[in-house]
C-alpha cells in the first residue's frame, strides 16, 4: 500500500518534470549504451533526438545497446527492459524501445500502450528494412536517428487516425532520374505499338489460307461420327492450404511482468 | 499365335497382350487397362487411315470460234516478259505490271478461250477514287504515292484465274480429353478422359481461285477475294474492248496445289467443327480424296497500279467488281523515325509529369 501510495506521488512529481529533458517518464536516460556502440559526443546527439521527440509526442523513444541478452530472448528482454525500468508516458506506458544486443547480433523493438497503436506490425516490417542495413553495416548512429525520425513519423500519423499499415505504408521519395528513364521507356514501348499500327495501314496483302468463301452452301454430309471411349487417368495433388491474407494491425503478447507488448525483431 | 491379334495400345503405343486376372488387356509398358471391343473398335478405325487423293483432270477449255482470234491482239513487255491481250480497237502502250513500253506481236496464239469472265463493273473514277481514298491519312506513306496524275496511270486488266471445282471424301480421326475434377480429404483429384473420335463426310468446293499470271502475286490477287461468281457471263472478245487481258502463264496443273492447299484446310476444318463437347481435340491422320474435279479458265477483272519507287516496283490492286483493294505500300522511314522518337518524348513526358502529380497526392 505504501509503495502504490509512493508511486502516485511519485508519478504526481514526475507529471510535473515531464518538462525537463534529458530524462524519460521515470527519469532514466532514453540513450542507454551498455554495448558501448556511440561515442559520447553522438550519444548526446541521439539522446537530444529521442529527447525532444518524446517530449513533444508524449511517447517515450528509447534506445538500449547491451552486449549479451544473458540468455532471455530478445523480445523477453527488451519487453522487461521496458517494464522494470518503468519507461512510457501516462497509464498505458506509451512508448517504444529499440533494443540491440551485439553478441547476438539480434535487434528487437518493443512497442506499448500508444505504442503498439502507432507502430503495426506491418509498419514495423517497413521500418526495419530502413535500418538493418546500417546496423549490419555498423552505422548505429544512422539507425538510431532512422529508428528514431521514423518513429516519429509514424506517431504523427497514428494520431491522425490512420497509422501506418498494411495497405497504406509510408510514401517512398520521389526518384526523378528512375521515373524519366522508366516514363521514357513506356513511352517508348507505346510509340512503338502506335507507329506499328500505323505501319500495319501500309499492308493490305494477305494470303488467304482457305477456301471456307467457295464451299457449297448446304453441301456438307457428315455420314461418320464415331466417339469411342479408350481410357482415363486420374491426377492426385495434395491442396494447399491458403495463407490468411495479413489484415494489418498489430499483434501483441505479454510480458513476464503482465503488460502487454507488441513489435518484433530480427537479427543484422 | 493364328488368330491372335496384337493391338497397339492408344495411349503408349507399346504392344497389348490380354490379362486374365482383371479380364482385361492391360499395357505392359504403361499401365492403362481398356476393354477387349474398345481396343477392337478403335483398330477398326486405324485401318481406315488412308493416304490423300487429290488429283485432278486438268485439261479443260473450249475452242476459239469462227473469226474471234482475228479480232485479238497480243502485246509483250520486253522488260517484264508479261503477255498481253486487247481487241484490235484498244491500243496497249504501256505494261500494266511494271510500267514498260509494250510491243504488239501480232496475232493472238497458244492460249485456251476463257470459260467465262466477270464483266468491269467499277469504272476508272471509281477505282482512282478507291486508290485516292486508301492513300489518304497514311503517315507513313512517302508523299509521291498521293500524287494524282500518277493515280490516273490506273489500268484496268482481266487476270486470269483457274476454278476448281470438286467433292471431296473427308475423313479424319482425333485424340480427343475430358476433363473431370473433384475434391476429397486434402487432395484435388482430375481425371482425363482419351477418347478415339473418328468423322466422315463429303464436302463440295465451288470455283476456287487460282490466279494464272506469274505477274501477279499470289497474296495480292487473293487478298481481293471473294468476287461475285453469280455475275460471271460466258466469255465474249467484247468484254475486252478497252481493257488488257493478262495471258496466262501458269498452267492449270501448276496451279493444282494451291489449290489443293486451301481445299484440304476449309475440309478439315469444316470437319474439325462437328467434334463438340471435348476440352482439348488433337488432329491424329486424315485423309482427303477428291472426286469429279474440274478445272474452268476465267477472267476477273482487277484496276492495276504499279509505282516505282526507291527502285522497287509497287503493285496495287482494286477488285474490278467490288472495290476492294490490295496493296503494300513502302514506309517513309524518315517518317517513321520522326514519328516514333517524337511520340515517345511526348508519351514519356507527359507520363512522367502524371506520376510526379500522382506522387504528389
Amino acid at each position: 500500500m505504501k509503495r502504490r501510495l509512493f508511486g502516485v506521488f511519485f508519478g504526481m512529481v514526475l507529471s510535473v518534470l515531464l518538462a525537463f529533458p534529458g530524462l524519460a517518464a521515470n527519469g532514466l536516460p532514453r540513450v542507454v549504451d551498455w554495448g558501448d556502440l556511440l561515442s559520447d559526443g553522438d550519444e548526446a546527439d541521439l539522446a537530444a533526438t529521442l529527447d525532444e521527440i518524446s517530449e513533444r509526442q508524449q511517447v517515450d523513444i528509447v534506445v538500449v545497446t547491451v552486449d549479451s541478452l544473458e540468455g532471455q530472448s530478445a523480445m523477453a528482454y527488451a519487453d522487461d527492459f521496458y517494464d522494470y525500468n518503468e519507461y512510457g508516458f501516462g497509464e498505458e506506458r506509451d512508448g517504444i524501445l529499440f533494443l540491440i544486443s551485439m553478441g547476438d547480433r539480434a535487434w528487437h523493438i518493443s512497442t506499448s500502450g500508444y505504442g503498439i497503436t502507432a507502430v503495426t506490425d506491418a509498419g514495423l516490417e517497413y521500418m526495419s528494412e530502413a535500418f538493418v542495413d546500417d546496423l549490419s553495416g555498423g552505422d548505429y548512429l544512422a539507425a538510431f536517428t532512422t529508428f528514431a525520425e521514423m518513429c516519429d513519423d509514424y506517431i504523427t500519423q497514428a494520431r491522425l487516425g490512420e497509422p501506418y499499415d498494411v495497405d497504406h505504408l509510408p510514401q517512398e521519395p520521389f526518384d526523378p532520374l528512375w521515373t524519366f528513364i522508366i516514363s521514357l521507356g513506356i513511352g517508348f514501348l507505346a510509340a512503338l505499338i502506335v507507329t506499328g499500327i500505323m505501319k500495319g495501314e501500309l499492308k493490305t496483302v494477305g494470303s488467304q489460307a482457305r477456301a471456307d468463301d467457295y464451299v457449297k452452301r448446304g453441301s456438307m454430309n457428315l455420314t461418320k461420327t464415331n466417339d469411342l471411349y479408350l481410357y482415363s487417368h486420374i491426377d492426385r495433388r495434395e491442396r494447399k492450404e491458403e495463407e490468411p491474407r495479413d489484415s494489418g494491425g498489430s499483434n501483441t503478447h505479454t510480458s513476464s511482468s503482465g503488460r502487454t507488448h507488441g513489435g518484433g525483431g530480427g537479427t543484422f | 499365335m493364328e488368330g491372335m491379334r496384337e493391338y497397339k495400345c492408344p495411349c503408349c503405343g507399346g504392344g497389348i497382350g490380354f490379362d486374365s486376372r482383371i479380364q482385361k488387356l492391360k499395357c505392359p509398358f504403361c499401365d492403362t487397362e481398356f476393354d477387349m471391343e474398345t481396343l477392337a473398335d478403335y483398330d477398326r478405325e486405324l485401318m481406315d487411315d488412308r493416304p490423300d487423293d487429290m488429283s485432278w483432270d486438268t485439261d479443260s477449255g473450249e475452242g476459239w470460234q469462227d473469226g474471234e482470234l482475228g479480232e485479238l491482239r497480243s502485246y509483250v513487255c520486253n522488260s517484264c516478259g508479261g503477255e498481253l491481250v486487247c481487241d484490235e480497237n484498244t491500243a496497249a502502250t504501256s505494261c500494266p505490271f511494271c510500267g514498260n513500253p509494250v510491243v504488239m506481236t501480232g496475232r493472238l496464239s497458244g492460249m485456251w478461250r476463257p470459260d467465262c469472265v466477270i464483266p468491269f463493273k467499277l469504272d476508272r473514277k471509281a477505282a482512282e477514287g478507291i486508290l485516292k481514298k486508301h492513300y489518304e491519312g497514311k503517315r507513313l506513306l512517302p508523299k509521291m504515292f498521293k500524287n494524282e496524275n500518277h493515280i490516273r496511270e490506273v489500268k484496268g486488266v482481266y487476270v486470269p484465274f483457274w476454278l476448281f471445282d470438286v467433292k471431296a471424301d473427308v475423313n479424319m480421326r482425333y485424340r480427343a480429353t475430358k476433363f473431370r475434377s473433384w475434391t476429397r480429404g486434402k487432395y484435388d483429384y482430375t481425371e482425363t478422359s482419351y477418347y478415339g473420335v473418328s468423322r466422315g463426310g463429303t464436302i463440295e468446293f465451288e470455283r476456287v481461285p487460282v490466279d494464272g499470271s506469274v505477274k501477279m502475286p499470289d497474296d495480292l490477287m487473293e487478298s481481293l477475294e471473294p468476287y461475285d461468281f453469280s455475275k460471271a457471263v460466258d466469255f465474249q472478245t467484247a468484254y475486252l474492248a478497252g481493257y488488257l487481258a493478262d495471258k496466262y502463264d501458269v498452267d492449270a496443273k501448276e496451279s493444282v496445289p494451291r489449290a489443293n492447299e486451301r481445299i484440304r484446310k476449309s475440309a478439315k476444318e469444316a470437319f474439325a467443327a462437328t467434334v463438340k463437347g471435348y476440352a482439348t481435340v488433337t488432329e491424329e491422320a486424315g485423309s482427303i480424296q477428291l472426286n469429279n474435279g474440274t478445272v474452268r479458265y476465267a477472267l476477273f477483272p482487277v484496276w492495276l497500279l504499279n509505282t516505282s519507287w526507291n527502285g522497287q516496283n509497287y503493285l496495287f490492286a482494286v477488285n474490278g467488281q467490288t472495290g476492294k483493294m490490295a496493296g503494300d505500300l513502302p514506309l517513309d522511314k524518315a517518317a517513321y523515325k520522326r514519328w516514333l522518337f517524337g511520340l515517345t518524348g511526348i508519351i514519356g513526358t507527359v507520363l512522367f509529369a502524371a506520376l510526379y502529380v500522382l506522387w504528389l497526392l
